[in-house]
Formats: C-alpha cells, structure tokens, sequence
C-alpha cells in the first residue's frame, strides 16, 4: 500500500516535472497576472469556475451563467525587481511599474422561453494608466528583458457571450482587441529650401479570438464538478514605421524601416478541473502556450529586395522560443458573516516555464570604428516564475446594498537561471510583485 | 440628496472626475445612431438609448430596461476642388452601444457605452505641409474611433445628470538607427533599430444635465470637453557614409491632428400633441482654439567632408530651415440642429415613426487667401429617417425590438478662393461637395 502510495506520488511528480519544464514566458498583463482579481487570487484558474467579466479572458462559456447586471472598477499594480548578473552586464534592469485600471460589465440577456437563463455577455477593459501600448525595444545587446515588463504595458479590451446549451454543457466565444501602428514620415524640402513633411499614422485594430467550453459532471455526491477548455488566438501588435527622406538631398540613402512587434501573446489552450465540495472550491489546470510562433521583436531595418533575398542587410538574431506549460492550482473557502455578508478567502500558485532558450544567437551590428560587420552578444532574460497568489473577497447582500469588494495579491520569483550568448553569461533573478482592488455593484 | 444614499452620487462623480467622456469627430457632422442622425443631431432633451453616450448622457438615466444596440453608417464623401474629386475617404463604421439602468438604494441609475469602429483603422494622424490643399474638417478628422463609457442618476424624476469619458491615442516614438549607409547603393546599406514608442491614452470628459421642465417639455445642457492627437517622432540616425564619413541626422517631428475643440450643447425638446415632438439643440464650438494640423520639423545634420572631399556627383546635404507653421485663425461657431418625430402608427405591439432633421454648420475657417490651404465650406444637411418598433413579439426575442434607418444629404455650396498673391504656387480654386450619409440600427431591449 506504502508502495503504491510513493509509487503515485513518484508518477504526479514526474508528470509535474515534465509539464513544467516546457520553456517559459509570460504575455500581457493578463496572461502575466490573471483577469481581474478572482482568478489572480488562485494561481490564474478559472477556466471551469470563473464569475462575471473574468470569463471574458479565462473561458467565455462561463458567462453563460450570469444573471445579474454588475459593473466592476477597480485598480491593479505590478513592480519588477529584475537582475542580470554577469560581466558586462548592469545587475538590477531597471522597469518602469505597472499600474492600470480595470473596467468590466456583466450582462445577462433576459430572454424568455427556452432561452431564459441561458446566455450573458461581457464586456471588460483593463488598461495601463499612462499608455495604451508600449512598444519598448532596445538594440538585442542592451540587457533585457523582453517577455515581462514591458508586455505588461498594454491596455486590454474583450469581450463574449456564454450560453448554456443544457445538459450540464456551456459554450462561449470572444475576442481580445488591441491597437497597433502603422506609419510613414517622408521628408523634404519645399520650393523655398525650408523642411517640410508629410507625415501620416494610423492605428490598426488586431483581435484574436476566444473559445470556451465547460461541462458539469453529473455526480451523485451533490457537489459539483465541472470542467473546462479555452482557447484563446495569438494576440500580435506590430508597430511598422518608414522614414523617407530620399528627397532631402542628392546624398542616396534608402528608405528606412522601423518595424517590431510591440506586443504579443501566443495561441493558447487552457484546460482545468473544479470542484466545490462544502465551503471550498478547489481547481487544477494547466495552459499550453505555443511560444514557437513567436516571430520575435525586431525586423530588419532594411528588408532585402525579393530580387535580391541575401543582401547582406542586419538582421536581428533568430531565436527559438520554446512552447510551454503552466500549471495552476487554486483553492476558494466562502462563508457567511451573517444574513447580508459573504466572505471569500483564496489562495494558489503557477508555475510558468521561460520560453526563452538558455543559449542565444549572436546579433550583428555595423561597428563604426572597424568599418565592418560585428557580431555582438543577444542580452535577453527570463526565467521560469513561481508564483503564490493570495485574495479576500467581501459581498453584501440585500438589505446591503449589493456591493462586491476584491483584492489579490501575487508574489512572483524567477528560478535562477544562466543565459548564454557568444561569451557573454548572465545569471538571472528577479521578483515580481503585484496586487489589485475591484468593487463591483450590481443594479 | 440624503447622506444615506451617497453611492450613486459618488459613482457619477467619479465617472464626472475621473473618466474620460465620449464623443469623437465622425459624430459631431454625421451623429450617432439612426434616430439621432434623422432628427438633425437635435437630441440632447430627448435621447435615452445608446446615444446617449454621445448626445447626453444624463438621458441615460430615462432608460427603463437593458438595451442593446448595433447598427452601421457609411458616409460617402464627394468632395471637390476645381472641380475634381479630392479622394475624400468615405467613413464607414460600426457603431454599438449599451445601456444598463438599475436602482441602487432606491435611486435610478445606468451605465452607458457607445462605440463607433470605424472599418479601416481606429484612428489616423495625417500631417500635411500646410500649402498643400486638403478638406481640413473632413479629410482626416472623422477617421476616427469613438469609445465612450458613462454613468448617469436621476436623483428626482425631473433631473438627471450624466458624465462619462472617452479615450483614443496619441503617439510618441522615439526610433535609433545605426549602421552604414551605401550611397552607391543603398540597399546594401546596414542599418538596424531600436525603438522606444508609446501609445498614450488621450482621455477627454463629457457631462449632461437634464430638466424636465413638464411632461412634455425639457431642457438640457452639455459639455464636451477637448482633445487633440499627437504624433511625436524622432528618428537618430548615427551611420558611416560607405567608408567616406559618418553622419549624424537627426529628425524630430511634431504634429497635432484630430483636434476637437471644446463644446456647449443647450437643447430643448417638445413634446407638441401625443404623436409629434419637436426638437432643437444649439451647440456652441470652440474652433477659436484649433491647432493647425502641420507638422513642426526639426532637422540636425552634421556630416563631416572626407578628408579626401566629395566623390563627383554627391552633394552632401545641408541643415534644411525649419518649417514656420502660419496661424489657422478658426472662428467659434454656433450649430443649430433642428429635429422632429412623428408616430405614424401606434397599433398594440408595433409602432412606426417619421423623422426629419436639419442642421446648419458654418466653416469656422477664415478666407484661404494666403500660403495655406485648409478648404472648407458652409454645410446644409437635410436628415429623413424611418423606425419600427415591436413590442413582446415573442417570448425567445427581446422584448422591444426597434429598427431605425436614416438618410442625411449635406450640401457644401461652392465657393471660390483667391489668392492676395497673384503668384501664389496653388493659385485661386473653387471648392464644394455633398455628403451622403445612409445607416440603419437595430436595438433590443431587455
């Protein structure tokens, strides 16, 4: 019995080994930190047990269980403490903190007749304080890293609806939309020899979808078990910029390129199970991220002609991201406080691999005082992230006024780890810290 | 206001304070929704449905149950000077919206979102040298996203008062380029690029207050504040000039585009007998703050001769002058909107309405005469619209079901700009045009 015991455990610590060694990385503030704050609280579940706007992000076919119209504000925050360690390299990398504010809508659509009780949708926001998108990126030998602050500096806009189809069975679908940027600057002399432009941006509405489906396991205890899948699309802002200034002069210079990816959160599909037994709620989940298709920051600046594919323009060095796995774990206990007052206290953990390879390709530069093509070592960092979230949850009810109140807290430390590139080392580590306060009403 | 019941106070004030409001270029010449469009843009006492996110939102605070809406506008823009088309984009959209009422400790309030998406792009900043001739207030300013969430109260039935926000985005990038430069042939250039680019949030606020003075009388105020684009570049260039030299160039370029001025809406609406109502609305425009759309370049060039000079046939650059942007001297204006409804049929579970409309937009901008060129003329549009609506059809439909549509022609009479310098490089020309403006809505109450 003894035996058979170790025997399992041995297995569920192999299993846990091999889903959490994946490769790793994070995306934007949700997929660093969660949705809201039900989720963030336990270790970004959600998938078969989220609530409200939540449901929007984590699985959309869980707002088919909305019934009641509730809009949700609230402030979230996040503080990276980052090091790089190595010759050459600067120790702490400074990040600018994230502070963004959070706006969600729960609606029911009240139909009637068979359709009663059977479909919501939601609408959510959330969105750094200061900026829309942030697209922040450095020449690849300036030390960085690029799959976590800056990511998390983008605003974040969905939307689903979720229905109940019956028999324990629920499907939804979304979309997340971002904004990215295209734009040109041509300059040059007018008739009079002063400068002028003509100078032109637009920005571009990118979307990915979202899919969710969740089933209620009939069982015979009367608690209830249910499981969900999501998926969720790759969500791209690129940032695509020509400067023109052919015209002015007689010096030939080309037409320069400025392009990137400002932000990105790969494919994704989510599985999780939940079950609430009593006073507790308890879900395991895990997330595969196809990192693989990660196209990288940069592009060249001077994209060779089709006619022409090996140039010997710079291009940015090619780096493998690798797909990951996170596991996630959660656990809700609620109880009442009297007639009108609820209480949530929640708890859990993740673990998200790095996608980033331990060994990086060298990038290539002009060196000014050789007059020749160099190579120069790729400083990007990351590591695996394990993190312990916490949240306190309070409700009133009626004859209260039916206000919600939320806050989670997620403390987050990176593995260390070493990244190689040509001969430089760096040991990386880091914290990351990050909290959030919701209240919602409902009316 | 009792003390025991601040919340729905505090909600509205934060919403007033802290939230940007809603309301973007495309709406102030083509409206938002088919109801509003077809009266004229004359709402601000009488709207309660999604519109209200741009019209009032203290109308908001009217509507009685959940409601959704979604609906699509496409405006062709047959603009003209000399008489050829200038390429106007037409603006084609999406619109949606939301409005979610309730009573909290007794007090009715709502929630409002509005949205018009527009097909091609959320938002565009286009900065032209200033002689270059362009429809200034239709070219580019209504290639825009409009996104706006409120919040309302109606702490008596008599009043209600709204705000909200909305939010679009500006650009600030700051690009570094390095490498070498082939001027022999410069696709062999190596260069590459960082780059450092924000795109900020622009909030700007909107607030509503409405009066019903009786049943069927009402009067409302609203403001709606400003906001301007910036698109903020600046491109370093550090490159050797193939084996020659190396160069420094650097280019900064600032433009503010978009730019809505502020404006007061005072409205009133009346309800004439059962089946028609009469509305009109005078919205006073803050043009006088316009910022010209002109891009403000700096140029810094700093190439060394080769010791050896200038291979022939290369002229090394030199520092350009920069641009003097020359003052647009808008003038304020005052729009009159003038609308009206008739309930043409009011049978138990359909009802259907005629609406007319009418609006006079007088060009802000003074006489072209001299370098610049921002075309623009007076604009006379003339709005019909039709609805229907259903009420409890059947138990799986909402329970009120409405289906607007409307048709708006602005005329932009023609008229002749001249020149005070007979050898001005665009010369006099001659500008006008129609606009037609064709959308339907449909909305479902809950």
């Amino acid at each position: 019995m003894l035996a058979l015991s170790m025997q399992k455990r041995l297995t569920f610590a192999a299993l846990l080994v091999a889903v959490t060694t994946g490769g790793a990385a994070s995306a934007s503030p949700e997929d660093i930190f969660g949705y809201g704050t039900r989720s963030p609280a336990m270790g970004g579940t959600g998938v078969a047990h989220s609530e409200g706007f939540e449901a929007a992000y984590t699985n959309p076919a869980l707002l088919g269980r909305i019934r009641d119209l509730k809009l949700t504000l609230g402030f979230e925050a996040a503080t990276f403490n980052l090091h790089a360690d190595g010759a050459g390299l600067p120790g702490e990398v400074p990040y600018d903190s994230m502070r963004g504010i959070i706006i969600g809508l729960d609606v029911p659509i009240p139909l009637g007749g068979v359709l009663k009780d059977r479909i919501g949708t939601a609408l959510a926001l959330s969105s750094p304080t200061n900026v829309i998108v942030r697209g922040n990126i450095p020449y690849p030998e300036a030390p960085q890293f690029p799959l976590l602050p800056d990511r998390s500096q983008t605003v974040s806009i969905r939307a689903g609806i979720g229905v109940n189809v019956g028999w324990g069975i629920r499907v939804g679908a979304g979309f997340a939309a971002l904004a990215e940027l295209d734009g040109s600057a041509v300059v040059q002399t007018d008739a009079t020899g002063r400068v002028s432009s003509n100078v032109q941006d637009q920005l571009i509405a990118t979307y990915a979808p979202t899919l969710g489906l969740t089933y209620d396991v009939p069982l015979e205890d009367h608690e209830t078990t249910r499981i969900g899948v999501s998926y969720r699309g790759a969500l791209a802002a690129n940032f695509d910029v020509s400067i023109d200034a052919t015209k002015l002069s007689s010096l030939n210079i080309p037409v320069l390129t400025i392009a990137g990816l400002a932000q990105y959160d790969p494919e994704q599909v989510s599985f999780e199970i939940a079950r609430s037994q009593g006073a507790f709620l308890f879900a395991l989940g895990a997330t595969y991220k196809r990192w693989s298709a990660y196209p990288g920051l940069l592009q060249s600046t001077l994209p060779c002609p089709a006619s022409d594919p090996t140039c010997g323009s710079l291009v940015p060095p090619s780096i493998t991201y690798k797909d990951t796995f996170v596991p996630r774990v959660g656990v809700e206990y609620s109880t009442s406080a009297g007639k009108s007052l609820d209480l949530h206290v929640r708890a859990g953990a993740l673990y998200e691999p790095s996608a980033l390879p331990s060994k990086l390709a060298s990038s290539m530069a002009f060196d000014m005082t050789s007059q020749a093509t160099v190579s120069l070592p790729t400083r990007y960092f990351d590591a695996d992230r394990l993190a312990i979230t916490l949240g306190y949850g309070v409700a009133l009810r009626d004859p209260l006024p039916p206000i919600t109140l939320d806050l989670f807290g997620q403390a987050h430390a990176l593995m260390p780890r070493t990244i190689t590139s040509d001969d430089s080392v760096g040991k990386v580590s880091g914290t990351v810290f990050a909290a959030g306060l919701l209240a919602g009403v409902k009316f | 206001m009792r003390l025991r019941r601040p919340l729905p106070w505090l909600l509205a004030l934060a919403a007033l304070v802290a939230s940007p409001r809603a309301r973007a270029n495309p709406l102030d010449p083509f409206g938002f929704g088919s109801r509003g469009t077809a009266m004229g843009g004359a709402a601000a006492a009488d709207v309660q449905d999604f519109s209200a996110n741009y019209y009032n939102p203290a109308g908001l605070a009217l509507a009685r149950r959940m409601e959704i809406s979604v609906g699509y506008v496409n405006v062709d823009q047959n603009l003209q000077i000399n008489g050829l088309s200038s390429g106007v984009d037409p603006v084609r959209a999406m619109v949606a919206g939301i409005v979610a009422p309730g009573k909290l400790v007794g007090i009715p309030f709502a929630f409002g979102f509005g949205l018009h998406l527009p097909d091609d792009r959320l938002s565009r900043v286009r900065a032209l040298p200033q002689d270059e001739p362009r429809w200034e207030l239709y070219d580019n300013r209504n290639q825009l996203l409009y996104l706006a969430a409120n919040l309302a109260v109606s702490p008596w039935p008599w009043l209600q008062i709204g705000g909200g926000v909305s939010f679009v985005s500006s650009t600030d990038a700051t690009l570094d380029i390095s490498g070498q430069v082939n001027v022999y042939t410069p696709d062999s250039s190596q260069l590459r690029s960082a780059i450092d680019a924000d795109l900020t949030a622009v909030r700007y606020p909107q607030a509503g207050v409405r009066v019903a003075l009786t049943d069927d009388l009402a009067l409302a105020v609203v403001y709606r504040g400003q906001f301007q684009l910036d698109l903020d570049l600046k491109a370093n260039i550090r490159a050797n000039i193939s084996g020659l030299t190396t160069a420094l160039y650097e280019l900064e370029t600032d433009s503010v585009n978009n730019f809505l001025p502020q404006q007061l809406v005072v409205g009133g609406s009346w309800r004439i007998v059962p089946e028609l109502r009469a509305n009109l609305d005078l919205t006073w425009v803050n043009w006088s703050a316009y910022v010209p759309p002109v891009a403000d370049v700096q140029v810094t060039l700093n190439i060394p001769p080769p010791p050896a000079g200038w291979p022939p046939g290369i002229t090394p650059p030199s520092t350009p002058a920069p641009t003097i942007i020359a003052p647009i001297n808008m003038r304020d204006t005052i729009v009159p909107h003038l609308g009206m409804e008739w309930r043409a049929l009011n049978e138990r579970k359909v009802q259907g309405f005629v609406r007319l409309g009418y609006e006079f937009d007088k060009s802000p901008l003074p006489p072209q005469t001299g370098t610049t060129n921002y075309v623009d003329a007076d604009r006379h549009a003339f709005s019909l619209g039709l609805g229907v609506r259903a009420v409890e059809l059947l138990p799986e439909l909402p329970r009120d079901l409405r289906l607007d549509g409307h048709v708006q022609l602005s005329e932009l009479p023609t008229t002749t700009t001249v020149k005070s310098n007979p050898a001005d490089l665009v010369g006099n020309y001659t500008a006008g045009g129609t606009l037609w403006n064709v959308g339907v809505t449909l909305a479902m109450g809950f």
